[in-house]
C-alpha cells in the first residue's frame, strides 16, 4: 500500500514561520485537498514536500519508502510528479520537448513515446500544438503542458500547486474532469488550491489551512456545505 | 569592389573564430547566468597547448587540437566546481572571480610557455584557391569548415539530445529539478563545452594569429562583444555577432590601420547603446 | 552584524589610530633608501585609484574597468600639454584632470542604460580603445610614449627628488581619502549605497538614479586624473603599457582584496597587493598567479575583503565563545506615535487611472483599468493571485510605462514619469517582498529617504562642506524623530537583515513615509504578521490618513481591509470586476466567485471585525 505519510512538517523563511509543523496522509488511489487563503502556507508546504525549500520534517514516507533525505531532483524517481504553482513550462522549447524532459528521469525509448500519445489523447489540444513554443500558448493550455510534462513520469503520486491560478472558470472545468479521470486510473493525488469549489469535487478529503496550521479537515462533501470555511477563507 | 570583398572575406574568417568564442560566452550565460571574462584567456590555452603539440609532439593538427579541447574542458569544469557557491548570489562577485581565473591563467602561459609567444605555420601546406577572382586562403576555408561543423554539433547536441534540451531547461525555469534534472552537474557540462568551444577557437586561431599570452584578453572582448551583439545567450546571435566584430575589424584595419580596435570599440559602444539587447535581443537566463 | 555609527568610545580610539598612522606615514621616509621610496610613491598613487574605483562600484555598484584609463587619459594629457603644447605642469594638470572628468562623463552614460557585464564590457572596451589610440597616435608618442615630463614646480622645493615628491603625494592622497569617507558618510553616499543595494526601491524613495550613476563615474574619473597627473609628474614619462588591462586588473584585484565597500580597505588592498608585487619582484608572472588567485580565493571565502575580515574575526571568535557576546539591552520595538491630525493637501481625486492597460509579452496584466481615489481615502485593492494588482502599483509608482491609457496623480499627468520623479511628486510605496537596503543600518534606510536635496547640487560637496555637514546633522535629527514616532530608536543602528519581519515590515512603511507624501501605496503590508501585528498595522494606516496622505493598500487579509478600508477595489485577470464599500463587495457574486469559485456560498458577511 503505497501511502504517502507527512508528520510534523514545519518551514521557516527569514524570521516568519510559514509552516508550523502539519502533518498529511495520502491514502494510496486517493485525492487529498490542502485549501486556504493567500499566505495560509499551502504552497510553502507542498513546495517543502518536494524538498524545494529548507524544511524541517519528522516523518516523510512513500509506501515503505523514507522520503525525508531525498534530494528535490530524486523525488521523481520514487514516482513523485510535481505540477508547479505558476506552471513553469519551459518557455522556449516546443511542447513536445517539454513533455519529454517530464520523462527525463527515464531513457527516452518506446514506452516514453507511448506515454507522449496518453498524453495527447488526455490533452489533445496539446496535440495540435506539439511543434508550438510552450510560451506562446495560452494559461490554460500551460496549465495543461505541465500537468501533461509530471504525468510524462508516470508517477504514482501527483502533487498540484494551484492548477486553477488565473484560468477562466471554463478552463477550470476542464481540469477538474482530467483530474477526475486521473483519479479513476488509479492516481495518488495532493490538490493545493485556493478555489475551494474545485478542490472539493476533486477530492474525497480535504484539509484547511490558515496561518501555518491545518484549521480543519473533514470529508470534501461535509466541508462543501461548512460556513466556518468561508469564515477562515476570508479571514473573519 | 575587389578590395572590398577581399577584406570582407578576411573578416570572416577571422570572424568564425569570434563566432565560436562568442559562442561559448553565450551557451555558458544563457545555461548559467554567468559571464565567464577568464574565457579569453582559456582560448589562449587552448591555442597554446594545441600549438605545442603540433609543434613540439609532431602531433597532426586535428590531433593536437583534440588534446587542446579535452584539457581546456577540464579547467572549464574546475574553474565551475570552485566559483560553484557564488551562482545565483552575487553576480558581480562571480564576475570578478572569472577575472581572477583568467589572470592566473595568463600568468600560467607565461611560466610555462615564456611570454614571447609563438608562430603557428599553416597546416594546410596548400596553395590559395581563387573563388571568382578573389584569392582565398585555403586555411581560412579549413577554419569556416571546422567552425561550420562545430556550430552544426552544438546546435544538435542542443536540440536533439536528452542532456542538451535538459541543459536549455536548466536555464529557461527551476522546474527543472522537479523533473529530474541534476543542475549542478547541467552548469558543469555547459562550463565544460563553452571551454571546449574556446579551445577550438584557440587550436584553430594559432596559424591565423601570433600566439602569446596577451592574445586572450583581445580575443576574448572581441568574442564578447560578438556575443552582445547577437543578442547575449543566443547561439545564432553569437555566430552573426561574432562575424560582424570580425568584418568590422577587417574594414576598420584596412581603413584606419592602428586604430582599428579604437574603431570597432566605438562602433560597439554607439549599436549597443541604441539596442542594448543586441540583434536577437539577450535570452533572459532564470536566475532563480 | 553590528553597523557602528562613530560615537563615544570608539570614536576616540578612530581618530588616536589615525593620528598614530599618520605619524608613521610622516615619518617614514626617514627609514628608506631611495629605491623604496619611489615604490611608496608609487604605491600612494595606486592607493588614490583605488579609492576612486572603490567609490564608484564598492559605494556606488557600477561596474568600471575604465579606470586606469582614467589615469591614462590624465597622464598623456599632462604630457602632451607640456611637452608639446609647452603648458607648466600645473596648468596642464589641471586641464588634464578636467579631460579625464569629461571623459569620465562620456564612460559614465552607457552606465544610464545598462549595468552589470553590459557596462563591464563597454567600460573594458573603451579603455582598450585608448589604450590602441596612445599606442598609434603620433602626437601621444606611439609605442614609444613620451618622455621628458618637466617636474612639477613648488617655490623651495625641488620635486624631482622622490623625498619631498613623497611628501607632496601624502598630503594629496590625505585630501582624497578625507573626501571620499566625507560622500561616504553623507547624504550624496548614502544615497550612492541605497542605490548600489538595491536601484529599485532608491528610484522609490526619490534617488536620482540616473544622475546619481553619471556622478559617481564623474567622482571616480577625477580620482583617476589626480593620480594620473602625479604619475606624469612622478615618472616624467609615460607609455601605452602602463594604462594596460593589465594593470586595470591589477587595481581591480587590489580593490576586491582589500573590499570595495570600504574606502580604506580599498586603500589597504593598495599596499598590501603592491608590497606582494615588490616582494616578489624577481617573479613577476608568480606574483601574477599568487594575487589572480587571492582574487578568487577572496570571491568565493571572503566577499568581503580584508576590511571585513575584522568583523568576521570577531563573529567567529563570538560563536566559539572566545569573546563575549556584547550583552546588552535587547532592543524592542516601541510604540507608535500617532501624527497629528491635518487635512489633505489635495481636494477632490488624488489619483486616477484611465483606460490604463498594461501589457508584457504575450500577457495582458491590466485590461482597460479606470479607477479614482479620493484624497484622503483608504483604498482597498483586493483580488486573486495574478490578477493584476502589484502591477497596477508598479505602474502608478513609475516602475512600468503603461502600454496604453494614463495615470494622473492631482490634475497633472503623470504616466510614464520614472519612479524617482513620482517619489518627489508625492507617491510613496512599500514593496511586496520587503526592499529595504540591506546593507544600510535602519537609520540609514530612513536617510536616505529623507534627503530632499537633488544630486544635481553635488558641486557643493566640493567647494562649502560644512554647509554639507549641516545638512546632514539636520536630517539625522529628521531621523530620529521619524524613528522615535515609529518606535524604531532602539534599532537605529542595526541592519535591516537581523530584525523580526513586523519590525521589518514597520522600518518600510517609516521609510515612505519619510517624504510626507501625498499618497502612499502600502503592498500586503500584513502578510507574515501576527494578529496583534495586524491590528498595529491597523491603527498606524489610520494615523498616516489622518496625517492627510491618502493610503492605497493591497491585500488578503480580508479582516483588515473590512476593517480599515473605506472603499475596496476587486481585480481578477487584470480587471475590476467590483467597487463598492467593503460590505457590498463581500457580498457580490463576482467576488466571492472570483476568490472562492462557488456563488453559491454567499451569506451574510459581518462588516466590521469584532475583534
Amino acid at each position: 500500500m503505497t501511502d504517502f505519510v507527512v508528520e510534523g512538517l514545519s518551514v521557516h523563511y527569514g524570521g516568519v514561520c510559514a509552516v508550523n509543523g502539519i502533518g498529511l496522509t495520502v491514502p494510496a488511489g486517493e485525492s487529498i485537498g490542502l485549501i486556504g487563503a493567500n499566505g495560509a502556507g499551502k504552497s510553502s508546504a507542498l513546495k517543502a514536500l518536494m524538498g524545494l525549500v529548507p524544511r524541517r520534517v519528522a516523518v516523510l514516507r512513500f509506501g515503505e519508502r523514507d522520503l525525508s533525505r531525498v534530494k528535490a531532483r530524486d523525488m521523481v524517481r520514487h514516482g513523485i510528479g510535481y505540477v508547479p504553482e505558476g506552471r513553469h513550462v519551459f518557455a522556449g522549447l516546443p511542447v513536445e520537448k517539454n513533455l519529454l524532459l517530464g520523462a527525463y528521469a527515464r531513457p527516452w525509448d518506446a514506452r516514453t513515446r507511448a506515454g507522449l500519445d496518453e498524453v495527447y489523447e488526455l490533452f489533445p489540444v496539446l496535440g495540435e500544438m506539439k511543434n508550438r513554443l510552450a510560451g506562446a500558448l495560452s494559461g490554460g493550455q500551460q496549465q495543461m503542458l505541465a500537468i501533461g510534462r509530471a504525468l510524462m513520469s508516470r508517477p504514482r503520486l501527483l502533487l498540484l500547486d494551484e492548477p486553477s491560478m488565473g484560468l477562466s472558470p471554463k478552463l477550470v472545468e476542464t481540469i477538474l474532469a482530467v483530474l477526475q479521470r486521473l483519479q479513476g486510473q488509479g492516481l495518488s493525488m495532493l490538490l493545493v488550491e485556493q478555489n475551494a469549489k474545485l478542490t472539493f469535487e476533486a477530492t474525497s478529503t480535504c484539509l484547511v489551512m490558515e496561518n501555518g496550521e491545518v484549521a480543519m479537515s473533514g470529508s470534501s462533501g461535509d466541508l462543501a456545505h461548512d460556513s466556518r470555511v468561508r469564515k477562515i477563507y476570508l479571514g473573519l | 569592389m575587389q578590395v572590398f570583398l577581399q577584406t570582407f572575406i578576411g573578416g570572416v574568417s577571422l570572424g568564425a573564430i569570434y563566432a565560436l568564442v562568442a559562442m561559448g560566452f553565450s551557451l555558458v550565460f544563457r545555461t548559467m547566468g554567468l559571464v565567464n571574462f577568464s574565457h579569453g584567456n582559456v582560448v589562449m590555452i587552448g591555442a597554446y597547448i594545441a600549438s605545442t603539440f603540433y609543434l613540439s609532439a609532431k602531433l597532426p593538427f586535428a590531433l593536437a587540437m583534440a588534446v587542446a579541447i579535452v584539457v581546456t574542458g577540464l579547467i572549464g569544469v574546475f574553474i565551475e566546481r570552485v566559483l560553484r557557491p557564488l551562482e545565483n548570489k552575487d553576480f558581480d562577485l562571480m564576475l570578478i572571480g572569472t577575472i581572477g581565473f583568467g589572470i592566473v591563467l595568463e600568468a600560467v602561459a607565461i611560466i610555462i610557455w615564456g611570454a614571447t609567444g609563438t608562430a603557428v605555420p599553416n597546416p594546410v601546406a596548400v596553395a590559395p584557391v581563387q573563388v571568382f577572382g578573389l584569392r582565398v586562403r585555403t586555411y581560412d576555408l579549413v577554419v569556416l569548415a571546422i567552425a561550420t561543423a562545430a556550430t552544426l554539433l552544438l546546435v544538435f547536441f542542443l536540440q536533439r539530445t536528452k542532456r542538451g534540451a535538459a541543459m536549455q531547461a536548466v536555464a529557461m525555469d527551476q522546474a527543472a529539478t522537479a523533473v529530474g534534472i541534476h543542475v549542478g552537474r547541467s552548469n558543469a557540462i555547459a562550463f565544460m563545452l563553452g571551454a571546449a568551444l574556446a579551445a577550438l577557437a584557440g587550436g584553430l586561431v594559432g596559424p591565423l594569429l601570433y600566439v602569446n599570452p596577451s592574445m586572450g584578453g583581445t580575443l576574448g572582448i572581441k568574442g564578447f562583444a560578438g556575443a552582445i551583439l547577437g543578442g547575449f545567450g543566443s547561439i545564432p546571435g553569437a555566430i552573426v555577432g561574432g562575424i560582424a566584430i570580425g568584418v568590422l575589424d577587417a574594414f576598420a584595419a584596412g581603413h584606419f590601420q592602428g586604430y582599428s580596435e579604437l574603431v570597432t570599440f566605438v562602433v560597439f559602444t554607439v549599436i549597443i547603446m541604441i539596442r542594448p539587447t543586441g540583434i536577437f535581443g539577450e535570452r533572459t537566463v532564470n536566475r532563480a | 552584524m553590528k553597523l557602528r555609527v562613530a560615537g563615544g568610545r570608539s570614536l576616540r580610539s578612530r581618530v588616536a589610530g589615525t593620528v598614530a598612522l599618520a605619524a608613521c606615514a610622516w615619518l617614514l621616509p626617514y627609514r628608506l633608501d631611495t629605491y623604496m621610496i619611489h615604490v611608496a610613491n608609487v604605491v600612494i598613487l595606486f592607493a588614490i585609484l583605488a579609492v576612486g574605483l572603490g567609490l564608484v562600484m564598492g559605494i556606488a555598484g557600477q561596474i568600471n574597468l575604465a579606470q586606469i584609463a582614467f589615469a591614462g587619459v590624465a597622464a598623456y594629457a599632462t604630457a602632451i600639454l607640456t611637452t608639446r603644447a609647452g603648458f607648466g605642469f600645473w596648468t596642464a594638470a589641471l586641464l588634464a584632470i578636467l579631460i579625464a572628468s569629461a571623459m569620465g562623463l562620456l564612460v559614465g552614460m552607457p552606465a544610464l542604460r545598462m549595468q552589470s557585464h553590459y557596462l563591464g564590457i563597454v567600460t573594458l572596451g573603451l579603455a582598450l580603445a585608448f589604450t590602441n589610440w596612445v599606442t598609434n597616435a603620433h602626437v601621444a608618442g606611439g609605442a614609444e610614449g613620451i618622455s621628458g615630463i618637466p617636474a612639477p614646480e613648488l617655490p623651495f622645493v625641488d620635486l624631482r627628488n622622490d623625498y619631498f615628491f613623497y611628501y607632496v603625494e601624502l598630503i594629496v592622497f590625505a585630501v582624497t581619502l578625507a573626501f571620499g569617507l566625507f560622500v561616504v558618510h553623507t547624504p550624496l553616499g548614502r544615497k550612492m549605497r541605497a542605490m548600489r543595494d538595491d536601484s529599485l526601491a532608491a528610484g522609490a524613495v526619490g534617488v536620482e538614479v540616473p544622475q546619481l550613476r553619471m556622478t559617481a563615474f564623474l567622482l571616480s574619473s577625477v580620482y583617476g586624473g589626480v593620480a594620473g597627473v602625479f604619475y606624469a609628474g612622478l615618472i616624467r614619462y609615460v607609455a601605452p603599457e602602463t594604462f594596460s588591462i593589465a594593470n586595470m586588473f591589477l587595481l581591480l584585484a587590489m580593490v576586491i582584496i582589500g573590499g570595495r565597500q570600504s574606502l580604506v580597505g580599498c586603500v589597504v588592498g593598495a599596499v598590501a597587493l603592491s608590497l606582494l608585487r615588490e616582494v616578489l619582484v624577481d617573479y613577476p608572472t608568480y606574483a601574477q598567479v599568487a594575487y589572480g588567485s587571492i582574487v578568487v580565493l577572496t570571491v568565493v571565502f571572503v566577499p568581503t575583503g580584508l576590511a571585513g575580515l575584522p568583523k568576521r574575526g570577531r563573529a567567529l571568535l563570538r560563536r566559539i565563545g572566545w569573546l563575549r557576546s556584547e550583552r546588552g539591552v535587547v532592543p524592542r520595538l516601541g510604540a507608535f506615535r500617532p501624527y497629528a491630525e491635518e487635512p489633505p493637501r489635495n481636494r477632490g481625486n488624488i489619483l486616477r487611472l484611465a483606460d490604463v492597460t498594461m501589457r508584457f509579452r504575450g500577457l495582458t496584466a491590466l485590461q482597460d483599468v479606470s479607477l479614482e481615489v479620493a484624497a484622503g481615502e483608504i483604498r482597498g485593492i483586493v483580488g486573486p493571485n495574478g490578477s493584476g494588482k502589484t502591477t497596477l502599483f508598479n505602474v502608478v509608482s513609475g516602475l512600468y510605462r503603461p502600454t496604453s491609457g494614463r495615470v494622473l496623480l492631482g490634475e497633472r499627468d503623470m504616466t510614464g514619469l520614472r519612479p524617482h520623479v513620482l517619489a518627489r511628486h508625492g507617491v510613496a510605496r512599500t514593496f511586496q517582498n520587503l526592499r529595504l537596503f540591506p546593507l544600510l543600518s535602519v537609520r540609514e534606510n530612513v536617510l536616505v529617504a529623507l534627503d530632499q536635496t537633488s544630486v544635481l547640487g553635488a558641486w557643493r560637496y566640493a567647494v562649502w562642506q560644512p554647509g554639507v555637514w549641516r545638512h546632514n546633522r539636520a536630517l539625522r535629527a529628521q531621523a530620529d524623530e521619524l524613528l522615535d514616532r515609529f518606535g524604531l530608536t532602539a534599532f537605529a543602528d542595526s541592519a535591516p537583515g537581523e530584525l523580526p519581519y513586523g519590525t521589518q515590515r514597520r522600518v518600510e512603511i517609516a521609510r515612505a513615509m519619510a517624504r510626507r507624501p501625498r499618497i502612499l501605496l502600502l503592498d500586503e503590508p500584513a502578510a507574515g504578521l501576527n494578529g496583534d501585528e495586524v491590528r498595529e498595522l491597523r491603527d498606524i494606516t489610520r494615523s498616516i490618513r489622518s496625517s492627510g496622505v491618502t493610503v492605497v493598500i493591497i491585500e488578503h487579509n480580508m479582516g483588515l481591509v473590512m476593517s480599515l478600508c473605506e472603499r475596496v477595489t476587486v481585480f481578477a485577470s487584470g480587471r475590476i470586476i467590483a467597487d463598492g464599500t467593503p460590505a457590498e463587495v463581500a457580498r457580490s457574486p463576482q467576488v466571492v466567485e472570483a476568490y472562492l469559485g462557488d456563488s453559491a456560498m454567499s451569506e451574510d458577511v459581518p462588516t466590521e471585525a469584532s475583534r
